[in-house]
């Protein structure tokens, strides 16, 4: 129960966060390589429970979701500007899950950061048994994984809807 | 009238995103200013005027939390209607930062009728 919770609570938060500040329509089942090249934004949060978000999105669907947020066109963006955007993207997926189940607490969310090539590789579908999204979006994919530190919510159910 | 609003946020993207967003909403915008965290944005309010704020909450040096307070205490500043822009949609949080002087509350993500509906109904617009 608390892992469909939090699956459910990952999969809102993507389709919402996509839609209302990205203007995105995200479809399920990503069918992109996993070789691709992809940036990473990784973030921690501290609540009940404390655990990281990471968000990883092939390079050429991170230039598309930025220059859709910024209202830019897309060879005009710099490298910095669509981390930026990727990192603020985590962010707000990050915000959003951690209300849905942490409606009775308060969290509090650590700075985003991009990760190096290095750290990417535990961060595609499959890749470990937290908790997964992936969506498909124009010019790529994006996966989310969300790792708690403790089993989620076995004392207090929350309600998230 | 237009109005003269102060974006305090650490990330260039989100103020980017805002001030976009105010823009095309057809909120009458004469200024926006821009300010990387509470420290920043209470610096440039002594040297300029602004009829609303709009600050998140996790930022470095002075957040968000300790800006309001700031904005609080101060007699020339607290006038100064501060609306929080934050990921943070829980009513804990929502009723702390409305209890240290914020006026109003966007959880993100939000539409941008949202956040025009949510400065108008600060400032007192009328509706047209």
């Amino acid at each position: 129960m608390s892992d469909m919770l939090l699956h459910r609570a990952l999969e809102v938060s993507v389709e919402e966060v996509l839609e209302k500040m990205f203007f995105i329509q995200g479809l399920e089942g990503p069918e992109s390589a996993a070789s691709e090249t992809r940036v990473v934004a990784r973030l921690t949060f501290e609540g009940n429970p404390s655990g990281s978000l990471s968000l990883s999105v092939t390079g050429a669907a991170a230039r598309s979701i930025a220059a859709d947020f910024l209202g830019e066109d897309e060879p005009e963006l710099s490298e910095q500007q669509i981390g930026e955007v990727i990192c603020e993207l985590a962010n707000m997926i990050c915000g959003s899950v951690l209300s849905r189940v942490e409606s009775n607490t308060i969290f509090r969310l650590g700075a985003p950061r991009l990760l190096e090539e290095s750290e990417t590789e535990s961060v595609s579908p499959g890749a470990t048994d937290s908790t997964i999204h992936a969506v498909e979006i124009s010019n790529g994919a994006l996966v989310v994984m969300v790792n708690t530190e403790t089993p989620a919510w076995s004392t207090v159910e929350k309600s998230a809807y | 009238m237009a109005y003269r609003i102060l974006i305090v946020d650490d990330s260039p993207a989100m103020r980017a995103f805002v001030r976009r967003v105010i823009q095309l909403s057809g909120f009458e915008l004469s200024r926006c200013f821009e300010a990387s965290n509470g420290q920043e944005a209470l610096d440039l309010l002594g040297q300029e005027w602004v009829d609303a704020i709009l600050t998140d909450i996790n930022m470095p040096c002075v957040d968000g939390e300790e800006f309001l307070r700031r904005l609080s205490a101060d007699e020339m500043l607290r006038s100064i209607p501060a609306i929080v822009i934050s990921t943070d949609a829980t009513q804990q949080r929502i009723a702390r930062l409305l209890s240290l002087g914020a006026r109003g509350y966007i959880t993100k993500p939000f539409l941008p009728e949202d956040l025009r509906t949510e400065l108008e109904g600060t400032l007192g617009v009328p509706y047209v």
